[in-house]
């Protein structure tokens, strides 16, 4: 049996799913101060149900690494950085405690000057003298070559109790991405390892013998034990949790948009060919943009919540909150009292809301329930064109061969998923401005859940090799070995499969049905005068996410 | 999070899929650390600075900047319009205000290509300035552009296309022409007679470094924009003039080619040559978008960088010096009439001999342009390559009197009942129209 939990904002939701459905849910306000409590809770409650059938596994996804960052409170880190030419180091200058070291590495990961061990020991004595004792080491192109963070790492290592280093997180390019992930994980990684003991007593307590995964901003998993070292990776993985809880609720087959209407903003999530799309680059956490995969969504502000208001003649829906809503006993008509003087529902006071539509209404010279209808149509307006702007985005992502630019796939949505509190009631509006179909899947109040609870292992292996230079590296995956010139495409693609499937084994993560695709595979002819002096070769592997098709079997109803 | 202080939209198309051949400098190769180094720099991440992806041109945007024979999709493929496409798209986000300036990272370049496209030159078929330009000029109605053409090579393809046109200005700067491909781009060389001074070369000795270039730029270049008043600024950014490149003698480096793009200010900046793509275009492409959105450069340096081994000798820096000031007083008071032509009737006649190293073609031809004094005056061209039929092109240009209006299709109708040419083209452009006739 599997158990899965939610830390969200408002309220931490707990499912226990079994081979033959949902067997048990719980629902408990979020604890802020305390998360562990709202896991406690949730957890005392749901686990006795599953009787004397093993729980297998327990998912978790929490917001606790967001918040720490989001809201600043995390340990300061002393930040090694060896750039190299290129944008001045200096602009990616984060905490009181970073050093740019001189020295660079190039594209194709050659030293090309020398790094400076003196000056990051002076850095690292001076840390030590401000008591810091968490660290990031990130260098340019150490993707190509990690032997700057490697040495920087080794400088530290003595006096640190924990260090990152930018290679360990992707083999992608993107230095100040890099850096930042390397800093956030680092600033986390105390307080999210106390949460980890925190869980694993609490399972023992419970005398659960699961194997207890953290939920990923890409809608996969990775082990506890695993995220102790990177818990940045578990940023953003609440919304995530939604996307694989309509996965797992529902037979998405086709391109389509997932609506998640909150009480503050709706998060909205594109599928193509029923899988959910990933960002490309990372996940974006303050402002800052990461390495950490995610999936794709674009956050507005139109909830439940969003205060209506008049400017000019013309009926707005947020993106100011002003909730609750006056059915709830707030102050200020919301989209919740329009919904409720449409009848589309009627939630709570509906006579409140009647009566803050009107007085609102009167005062610019109007009717409550036009202006109801006004509101809930600037709800549904700004959703579309938001929709269409993304699919718009990743329609117009750039290519870089003839033949995806004139061939490529273009996304076209064909159904569009609503879920969260307003769903059912804003359904009927959403279906007169989208021409797609619009669905609202029974069940959403827990499909954040079943999506953490049905959620795999997901791991990406990024393979460079550069046959002239006789090497392949698959960074983070602590690869590196020499290979012949003649060492090819075909060879590198069966290499970052076979590694990322070791990698798995080595981490304990059974799943016999895991997929292992290839993305991305180029070769490249590298050529000198006019010979051909070898190959640089890119693969880009990854076990995708998916929900456990067992399980899913029993959660699946038609959407 | 770092902010550009100008917006600069990046249409980059590295065509990882085409190649002229296998080992040829024009192969997929060419971008790929150029993109390493952009990706792993953020680029992309900077507030301001966003990555675009190339519009597809249309044979009829080709149409507007070429007489090609037999016909457009005979002599181009699917990378030439999707080449020509990335620059239409550099300028449509400039028109469009999607931001203030745009880079058109895109391969195969153009500024070989000429008027009359028989086949590909230089690593050119069609010339994407050339297109774009015509497209500012169609869809927003641009009329006076200068095109500064910063390539090792000399742009004789854009010369020559815009040889009679008073409202381009084009200035080529490059290693001198008697020591490099193609032989051209000599002082002399000002334009037809009624566009003369509109072109502009400046011819550099071989080994001329950064404080060359910048020496030319600030006592020649920018007083002839300054008296142009263009309403755009075009830079054909080939980057071959770099101390690395594998096929010039030039000593310029990624922070000249940064000052340079700083100092010049162009609206949109269009890739042509470079073909030391591991040592130079990833650190000078990086050093133009950072200046073109007028950002810190001082960091980007290639990591062999010496000033002294790239410093130019003093008889290169006397020789620009004493250059400069004859060139700007020579293209501010041009002669009357060509060097080269002479004046048969109401036309001025030039013949000319092209040669297309890419596809080992020689094309002949003679241009005749009409001396109206009203206006630039149509432009007949009869052309023929190898030993393929003659072909007869007519150019009734933006802006013409109606009396060459007339005078085109007059040639054009006499040209096609001469039993002198096999293949006749048209391109009427007050008029827009396209003729294409199988004679």
């Amino acid at each position: 049996m599997l158990l899965g939990i939610d830390v969200g904002g408002t309220h931490t939701d707990a499912v226990l799913v079994g081979m033959d459905g949902l067997k048990a849910w719980a629902k408990a306000k979020t604890n802020h101060a305390d998360l562990m409590a709202s896991i406690r809770e949730v957890l005392g409650r749901i686990a006795p149900e599953a009787g004397p059938e093993p729980i297998t596994r327990l998912n978790l996804s929490t917001t606790l690494s967001t918040n720490a960052i989001v809201e600043g409170l995390t340990e300061p880190v002393g930040v090694f950085v060896a750039s190299g030419p290129g944008v001045n180091p200096s602009a990616y200058a984060v905490g009181s405690h970073f050093k740019a070291i001189s020295g660079a590495i190039d594209h194709r990961g050659r030293v090309t000057a020398r790094l400076d061990e003196t000056a990051a020991i002076e850095h690292a004595k001076q840390c030590k003298a401000d008591g810091v004792s968490v660290y990031a080491c990130a260098s340019k192109f150490s993707p190509r070559n990690p032997e700057f963070e490697e040495a920087l790492r080794t400088v530290v290592h003595p006096q640190a109790d924990f260090v990152s280093c930018g290679h360990e997180f992707s083999g992608q390019l993107g230095f100040g991405r890099r850096i930042h992930t390397a800093v956030c994980n680092a600033s986390v990684w105390r307080l999210f390892n106390r949460f980890a003991d925190a869980v694993q007593r609490a399972a023992l307590e419970l005398g659960l013998a699961a194997q207890v995964n953290i939920l990923k901003a890409d809608g996969g998993t990775m082990p506890l034990s695993m995220s102790r070292s990177f818990p940045v990776e578990s940023i953003l993985s609440g919304p995530a949790a939604s996307v694989m809880g309509i996965i797992a609720v529902c037979d998405i087959s086709h391109d389509s948009v997932i609506l998640d209407i909150g009480g503050t903003t709706t998060d909205i999530a594109l599928f193509a060919d029923g899988a959910p799309l990933i960002e490309p680059d990372g996940a974006v956490i303050s402002g800052r943009p990461t390495l950490v995969h995610a999936l794709k969504s674009r956050s507005i502000g139109i909830g439940g919540d969003s205060a209506i208001s008049v400017l000019a003649g013309q009926v707005r829906v947020g993106p100011r909150r002003l909730g609750p809503a006056m059915a709830e006993g707030g102050s200020h008509p919301t989209l919740t009292d329009a919904l409720n003087v449409l009848e589309a529902s009627s939630h709570g006071d509906t006579a409140a809301s009647r009566r803050g539509l009107g007085e609102l209404a009167a005062s610019h010279g109007m009717d409550g329930p036009t202006l109801a209808q006004d509101a809930a149509l600037a709800a549904v307006t700004s959703i579309r064109a938001a929709v269409i702007a993304l699919t718009r985005t990743v329609n117009d992502r750039p290519v870089y061969t003839i033949y995806e630019l004139l061939e490529g796939k273009r996304l076209k949505p064909e159904k569009v998923y609503v879920m969260g509190g307003p769903a059912q009631a804003m359904a009927g509006l959403l279906a007169e401005v989208f021409p797609e179909d619009v669905l609202v899947p029974r069940d959403y109040a827990v499909a954040n859940a079943i999506g953490a609870a049905l959620s795999r292992p997901t791991l990406c292996a990024e393979l460079f090799a550069d046959t002239q230079r006789g090497r392949m590296l698959i960074p983070g995956m602590d690869v590196e070995v020499a290979v012949p010139h003649s060492y090819d495409l075909e060879q590198a693609r069966l290499d970052a499969s076979r590694y990322l499937r070791e990698y798995l084994e080595q981490l304990s993560i059974e799943d016999p049905e895991a997929l292992v695709e290839t993305v991305e595979a180029q070769s490249f002819n590298m050529v000198e005068g006019d010979r051909m002096v070898g190959r640089s070769i890119r693969v880009k592997c990854q076990i995708k996410p998916g929900v456990l098709p067992g399980y899913r079997k029993a959660v699946i109803r038609p959407c | 999070m770092l902010k550009a202080a100008s917006s600069l939209g990046v249409v980059f198309f590295p065509a990882y899929d085409w190649a002229i051949s296998p080992t040829h400098p024009e192969r997929q190769e060419r971008l790929l650390y150029t993109q390493d180094q952009l990706r792993e720099e953020g680029l992309f991440d900077i507030e301001g600075i966003r990555e675009y992806k190339p519009q597809v041109a249309l044979a009829h945007d080709v149409d507007l900047a070429h007489f090609t024979f037999p016909e457009v999709e005979q002599v181009v493929t699917s990378s030439h319009l999707i080449s020509a496409g990335g620059a239409m798209r550099a300028a449509r986000l400039v028109m469009e205000r999607e931001a203030k300036r745009a880079f058109a990272l895109v391969r195969p370049p153009g500024h070989h290509a000429m008027k009359v496209v028989h086949g590909t030159r230089g690593f050119c078929t069609i010339n994407i300035e050339a297109v774009m330009v015509e497209h500012l000029r169609e869809k927003y109605g641009v009329r006076r552009i200068a095109i500064v053409d910063t390539d090792c090579h000399h742009g004789d393809g854009t010369q020559d296309i815009y040889w009679n046109d008073p409202d381009v200005l084009f200035i080529s700067m490059h290693q001198d022409g008697r020591t490099l491909y193609p032989g051209s781009g000599f002082p002399y060389e000002l334009g037809g007679p009624t566009a003369m001074g509109t072109t502009c070369n400046i011819p550099l000795l071989p080994g001329t470094g950064d404080q060359g270039f910048l020496h030319m730029l600030d006592h020649v270049v920018l007083p002839l924009i300054k008296r142009f008043q263009p309403e755009i600024i075009i830079n054909s950014a080939g980057q071959d003039n770099h101390f690395s490149d594998p096929i010039t003698d030039m000593a310029f480096s990624a922070q000249g080619y940064a000052e340079l793009t700083r100092r010049l200010g162009a609206h949109i900046a269009v890739l042509e040559g470079g073909y030391s793509i591991q040592g130079a275009l990833p650190y000078v492409n990086l050093g133009i978008c950072l200046a073109m959105a007028g950002m810190d450069t001082s960091a980007v340096l290639e990591p062999d960088f010496d000033p002294e081994r790239v410093k130019q000798e003093q008889r290169v820096t006397d020789y620009t010096k004493s250059l400069a000031d004859q060139l700007l007083a020579y293209f501010l008071d041009p002669p009357a009439v060509p060097k080269h032509g002479c004046v048969e009737g109401k036309w001025f006649v030039r013949e000319k001999e092209i040669h297309y190293d890419t596809d080992g073609v020689f094309e002949r031809q003679v241009e005749k342009v009409h001396l109206c004094g009203q206006c630039s005056g149509t432009v007949v061209i009869e052309s023929r390559a190898g030993s393929g039929p003659a072909c007869l092109a007519v150019q009734i240009p933006l802006g013409a009197c109606p009396a060459c209006v007339e005078l085109g299709y007059e040639v054009f109708d006499t040209g096609q009942h001469s039993a002198k040419y096999r293949r006749a083209m048209l391109t009427d452009r007050p008029g827009k129209v396209v003729q294409r006739v199988l004679i």
